[in-house]
């Protein structure tokens, strides 16, 4: 009811705003947004990759890779990603001498961004399904794949849902980083056409309205699910 | 490897840590006292009151904080460390304010209902009795976005702040020391945040015993 209000001040206050200055800039502004989408998504289901070979690891794998995981994980979660994107891009082209465009620095950056967060949420998913199903399923004679395939996972998985849809609202938000390595995602295409026409209240409310609507909905899907759910930060 | 570019460029460095430090400091605590406010005014039994609370947070969650700073520096025209202050401290207060939220409901009602039987009144029953059980168990939520505002903090150098990422991408251009410069803000920002992890877990010792 409260959004209701709001949208009628927002509606009030935005009749005069120059929206049709950026109508005619829709292609431009929709091909951004398919970009971030599209950075997004890959980063998440190949991440996702990653994550699961880097959570089994942390979880399973022998003494000496489990700490070398935890490192990994821990690292990269816990300097800025910004560091991380510019890491990427500046850095690791110097190291291995091939040139990368930054289109391929974004990815793999958010692939790895998106694979250490993607193993904490798979690890939190694993440990959350009671040990008693592990038992139960030693008791009635199946092997360790077994249970692991076909009782643990699904629990886990319907467990870590919530945590990976506010993974993705995450890593949807951190894309407006490639901004600084010359993408020309969402934000980056409004600040252009900002910078073009002059219109700063017009862009930024568009901004604020489009990125709320896209997470928003995320967001409410995955209170549905997990209403205790806490969405963290990015 | 070479660190004499580093010893050089020394007292740059540590301005930068300094000023990253600050916006650490005063950020946590300005998002904390905005946040806890928010979210403490978001369980209250004003119904306009908790919905304005919602759309707030709802609104600063999901808004990124590029844009944020961006809209605070370029277009209101703020200079660059309240600008950027600002930014953090709106961005991370929406967090704080969900973790509050959350917090303070889980608490059992009962004990609301044992302040009001006793005959303290609704501010009085939330800073004696609510408050005081919500820290104890809210503050390794409060270490997670203390941390998040840390790694936040390192997008105001897109602003233009010299920040530490902001230095330390400036003795990388100029040293081409990429190496070097990685292991030294890689260090650093881990430094700083097992500082925040070891002021608040001495906090929640100081909590315990009371």
């Amino acid at each position: 009811m409260c959004l209701a209000a709001a949208i009628a001040v927002l509606i009030y206050f935005a009749r005069d705003f120059e929206w049709h200055i950026l109508w005619r800039y829709r292609q431009f502004l929709l091909e951004g947004l398919l970009t971030t989408l599209v950075l997004t998504s890959v980063s998440i289901s190949l991440g996702m990759v990653v994550a699961i070979v880097l959570a089994t690891t942390r979880l399973y794998g022998p003494r000496w890779l489990r700490y070398v995981a935890t490192a990994i994980i821990e690292i990269v979660r816990a300097i800025p990603q910004l560091l991380i994107l510019l890491w990427v891009f500046f850095v690791v082209p110097e190291l291995s001498g091939r040139k990368f465009t930054p289109e391929l620095s974004a990815t793999i950056a958010f692939i790895i961004i998106a694979a250490s967060y993607l193993a904490e949420v798979i690890r939190g998913g694993l440990m959350s399904v009671d040990r008693l199903q592990f038992e139960s399923g030693y008791a009635t004679g199946l092997s360790k794949a077994s249970i692991f395939m076909s009782i643990v996972l699904p629990q886990a998985v319907r467990n870590m849902l919530p945590a990976l849809l506010a993974t993705w609202i995450m890593l949807f938000k951190t894309t407006t980083l490639a901004y600084v390595i010359g993408i020309i995602e969402f934000f980056h295409a409004a600040t252009i056409v900002n910078s073009r026409e002059l219109i700063p209240y017009t862009t930024y409310a568009m901004l604020a309205i489009v990125y709320f609507v896209c997470c928003y909905v995320i967001a409410v899907i995955v209170r549905r699910l997990d209403p205790k759910y806490v969405l963290r930060s990015a | 490897m070479n660190w004499r570019p580093f010893i050089e460029h020394a007292d740059v460095l540590w301005a930068g840590l300094f000023l990253t430090l600050r916006l650490m400091v005063f950020g946590i605590i300005g998002s904390a006292i905005v946040g806890v406010t928010i979210g403490a005014l978001g369980v209250s039994s004003q119904y306009f009151l908790r919905q304005l609370c919602a759309t707030y947070v709802e609104v600063m969650r999901n808004v990124p904080l590029v844009v944020k700073l961006f809209f605070l520096y370029f277009i209101l025209g703020l200079d660059a460390f309240p600008a950027a202050l600002l930014g953090l401290v709106i961005h991370q207060s929406a967090f704080i304010a969900d973790v509050t939220s959350a917090g303070l409901r889980s608490i059992p009602h009962e004990q609301t209902e044992a302040a009001f039987a006793t005959g303290l009144g609704d501010v009085q029953s939330f800073i004696y009795v609510l408050f005081p059980q919500f820290l104890r168990v809210t503050i390794p939520a409060f270490t997670n976005q203390a941390i998040e505002l840390l790694k936040n903090s390192a997008l105001v150098s897109l602003i233009g702040l010299q920040d530490l990422t902001f230095v330390a991408q400036n003795i990388q251009i100029e040293t081409y020391r990429y190496k070097e410069s990685f292991i030294v803000v890689t260090t650093l920002y881990v430094a700083l945040t097992f500082a925040i992890v070891g002021v608040m877990s001495a906090l929640q010792r100081r909590l315990r015993t009371h």
